[in-house]
């Protein structure tokens, strides 16, 4: 077995600050806007969709954590190369870094081109790019902790976004939704897969399993997290639905700033001016804790010293946002992101599971046909 | 990112072989020996030299020793007989600290801290007497952080005076006191205070490591100590407590901080600190929880504000217009009508101008400084916008958030709100919403990257304490609180054993 990763306890990170990691990697771009696609699928079933997704999370979760356990103290990258061997297994772990990275990238592009829609449109996507990215690496050279700091606060300070729903629903008219399931299974399947680019996020878990200091105690958070997730998806799902009438959210691209595009106090009017803008610190934690897991996996790779690849990493990502420029490149992107993801999280780890059991097993009868 | 410190704080000590004059003994001859004292000292006008007959020789320095003790104490009792060994002189005086010394550098050191040198012809050591008296003006009210309800004593600039004063509050023989003399010239005393049993011995261990470690030539005041052993001396904001109030110094110390005082310095450090307890007074123990949290609330609201308030003005008069309610719009648009600044002129000019008017006020005389602030901010302000330079409406912002900067109870991290205002505008003036949310979430993640003495700075929030947000932007009743911060990892995690909140009345 490969030697696991040795951490001194001050890296380590409490077991229940997982709800927030979890939960703050899944809530990013996606809300804003995903009841388009799924609706283009499911119509207005779409929140059976969303549901059906989150309960694939708990399942994939679960084989997750199983596999992580059958290793006790390594990561995805160091399970890959038991597994599979050296080569193969570097180039799983490649691939992990690259989905990570392409991740990372895919949020990034689409906050700048959310900013550039809505509040400035004439500003550069290089300075957004450059601003955000600074904001990043500045968070991630102080370590897992000030990330899962981030994660924290992140989730905290934006609770107050969550209660806006009720405005809309003013509006809304539960008629939209009847009838239920007049759709086909099928295609309320596939808007459950459309899902993936929007609820992915969890399997960080994979990475920073080795960091929690009990590791017997990180089910009820991670699950918690995901279920909390699940319940915000399904109510946004719900009350757009049941907001925007027929047809109309076909042509919605971000289906959640509209919502709030209409809401006011007395001393603010077009409440999405600040959502938007206030949306930075919600992707926070998605970059740095994609950006982190990439690291974990590239230094696995090849030695590079944390600061020469965040450097590198910004670099490259920045030269990335500059060439995807338009809204069909970035929704390609995220349709093919999406796709490739869903093999990525939601069906690998089902398989690795067995794959990792039956290798402990053989190891195992081996170690004592030795002896 | 690490940048390089301008000093360095594990600066290690240049390796000082004993210099020859270390080891320079006493002279046994009185001509000698007076001689080398003159020589050691530079000959000082106050260096005071007197002969008692037969042998004995008192050398003192004038103004660092107390007159009266010395003609009642000592030449009273050294003329009534003869003595002739430095034993029974040394039996002979009624001065509680008495020493003898046959090295010169040794009686030079003391001498020059109020010591009288007394000297035996014949004999090759000298018999110190400590009867210093320094110079300190009287206890007086704490001035940068009075408050309402609670002790009006502040400490002053003796270090002796404000032990005794610490002593007052903790009567307890575990209030470890260690001494140590930092600064190669003015060789200032320094005081480490803290609870054997409550505070961290490995924080205790750091602390003490980073001032002995510290090798500089001055240490004037403690505000420039704390600097020099906080944990990022470049970060804006401080991450050691400086305060005036032994009060708030022994609560500190009773939750298993950590203390020093500075000699010739009436502010003390206490440290570990989080962020949130800058925003807290010691008033807030003396009132009614109720009342205590509505005033914790009020001034972090205070500090949100002072910070964000004037760069959302200049952000949504400069780029989203949709922002404003269309009831506000029209008396907004007719106070800017007369203006021909863009708003973040407007506003940084503004804010210069408040920042002038506290410092002139700080400067001058308390009696001018009241007539400069009336002055500069009614005539000034009313000028101003009739003039047409600024609106209605920035001034009363403007001057709500200087308020509000005020209302922290740590100048110094009022000091910082005030700083930190200035980018943010800046920052609001050029990209709007999104120039703000910049700036916030690199508050955040710098506030995040922060400790105190090794803790974490943001505690109780991050790591999240549930139990110890009781006493923080919110204040519980004393039941609910009897635990120590865990900031301070303490040994004895409990203040004592809780009550229920409402006992039954018999």
């Amino acid at each position: 077995m490969a030697k696991p990763i040795q951490l001194s306890p001050k890296d380590m990170i409490n077991a229940y600050l997982l709800f927030f990691v979890v939960h703050g990697a899944q809530i990013g771009v996606g809300i804003q806007g995903f009841q388009r696609i799924i609706y283009q699928d499911a119509r207005q079933d779409a929140w059976i969709s969303v549901l059906l997704a989150g309960i694939a999370t708990h399942l994939v979760t679960f084989c997750m954590i199983k596999t992580l356990e059958i290793y006790g103290s390594d990561d995805l990258y160091g399970i890959q190369i038991d597994i599979f061997g050296k080569w193969i297994g570097n180039f799983l772990n490649a691939i992990y870094v690259i989905y990570c990275s392409v991740a990372f990238f895919s949020v990034l592009r689409n906050y700048i081109e959310v900013i550039q829609a809505w509040i400035f449109p004439s500003i550069e996507t290089w300075f957004l790019s450059a601003t955000l990215l600074i904001i990043i690496i500045y968070a991630f050279t102080g370590g897992l902790r000030v990330i899962v700091g981030v994660s924290f606060f992140s989730i905290i300070l934006s609770l107050w976004i969550f209660p806006m729903l009720v405005f809309p629903m003013e509006y809304a008219t539960v008629d939209s939704l009847l009838p239920i399931l007049e759709n086909d299974i099928r295609s309320i399947l596939k808007g459950a897969q459309s899902m993936t680019f929007t609820i992915i996020g969890f399997e960080i878990l994979n990475v920073i399993y080795p960091f929690v200091k009990d590791k017997k105690k990180i089910r009820k958070p991670v699950h918690l997290g995901l279920l909390v997730t699940t319940i915000i998806y399904l109510a946004v799902m719900l009350v757009s639905i049941a907001y925007y009438s027929e047809g109309k959210l076909l042509k919605t691209i971000w289906a959640t700033l509209t919502l709030f595009s209409f809401i006011s106090f007395p001393f603010m009017e077009r409440f999405e001016f600040v959502a938007v803008c206030f949306w930075m610190l919600i992707i926070l934690p998605n970059l740095c804790l994609y950006l982190w897991a990439a690291y974990r996996g590239a230094i696995r790779l090849f030695p590079i010293s944390e600061k020469t690849f965040v450097w590198l990493f910004s670099f490259i990502v920045l030269i990335g946002t500059l060439l995807v420029q338009t809204r069909t490149q970035i929704n390609t992107i995220n349709t093919v992101f999406g796709q490739i993801a869903f093999y990525v999280i939601f069906v690998y780890p089902i398989l690795l599971w067995p794959i990792a059991r039956l290798k402990k097993n053989f190891a195992s009868k081996k170690v004592k046909k030795n002896e | 990112m690490k940048f390089k410190l301008p000093f360095n704080k594990q600066q290690q000590q240049p390796v000082q072989e004993a210099p020859k004059e270390n080891l320079v003994r006493v002279a046994h001859a009185t001509d000698h020996f007076i001689q080398s004292i003159k020589n050691a000292t530079n000959n000082p006008a106050d260096l005071i030299v007197k002969y008692l007959p037969p042998n004995v020789t008192l050398i003192y320095i004038d103004n660092l020793i107390d007159d009266q003790t010395l003609n009642n104490d000592i030449i009273a009792n050294l003329q009534s007989k003869p003595h002739d060994t430095p034993e029974a002189i040394e039996m002979a005086l009624s001065i509680a600290e008495v020493s003898q010394s046959s090295l010169l550098r040794e009686t030079v050191e003391l001498m020059v801290n109020g010591h009288v040198v007394i000297h035996i012809g014949g004999f090759p050591q000298t018999i110190l007497a400590n009867i210093a008296s320094r110079e300190s003006r009287a206890l007086s009210a704490p001035e940068n952080e009075s408050q309402v309800i609670g002790t009006q004593v502040g400490f002053n600039e003796s270090l002796s005076t404000n032990i005794s004063l610490i002593r007052r509050y903790i009567v307890s023989p575990n209030l470890c006191n260690e001494k140590v003399k930092i600064g190669t010239r003015t060789s200032t005393s320094v005081s480490l205070l803290y609870m054997r049993g409550i505070a961290n011995d490995q924080m205790v261990q750091t602390m003490r490591q980073r001032i002995k470690d510290l090798y500089i030539d001055e240490l004037i005041d403690s505000a420039v100590l704390a600097e020099m052993i906080d944990d990022n001396s470049l970060s804006v904001f401080p991450q050691m407590l400086l305060t005036e109030r032994p009060d708030r110094f022994c609560d500190g110390i009773l939750d298993g901080k950590i203390g020093v005082l500075v000699d010739g310095s009436s502010m003390a450090i206490v440290s570990p600190q989080g962020f949130t307890e800058f925003f807290q007074s010691q008033e807030d123990q003396n009132l009614r929880w109720q009342i205590a949290t509505f005033l914790r609330l009020l001034r972090l609201a205070a500090f949100f504000l002072s910070v964000y308030l004037t760069p959302f003005y200049v952000a949504a008069l400069t780029f989203h217009y949709e922002v404003i309610p269309q009831a506000f719009l029209v008396p907004l648009s007719e106070s800017r009508a007369l203006v021909p600044f863009p708003p973040i002129f407007e506003a940084l000019l503004l804010e210069f101008i408040i920042e002038l008017l506290r410092e002139a006020g700080a400067r001058l005389p308390t009696k001018i400084g009241q007539t400069i602030g009336i002055v500069g901010g009614i005539v000034i302000g009313t000028a101003a916008v009739q003039a047409g330079i600024t609106s209605n409406i920035l001034l009363i912002i403007i001057a709500l958030s200087a308020l509000a900067s005020f209302t922290s109870p740590s100048y110094m991290m009022g000091n910082v709100i005030r700083l930190i205002r200035f980018p943010i505008i800046i920052l609001a003036g050029f990209w709007g919403f999104y120039g703000i949310m910049l700036a916030f979430c690199f508050i955040l993640i710098h506030l995040l990257r922060q400790s105190s003495l090794g803790a974490p700075y943001m505690s109780p929030f991050y790591p999240p304490r549930l139990k110890e947000m009781r006493d923080s932007i919110i204040r519980m009743p004393v039941p609910l609180t009897s635990k120590r911060p865990a900031l301070t990892r303490p040994k004895d995690e409990h203040k004592f054993v809780p009550e229920p909140v409402k006992p039954d009345k018999s």
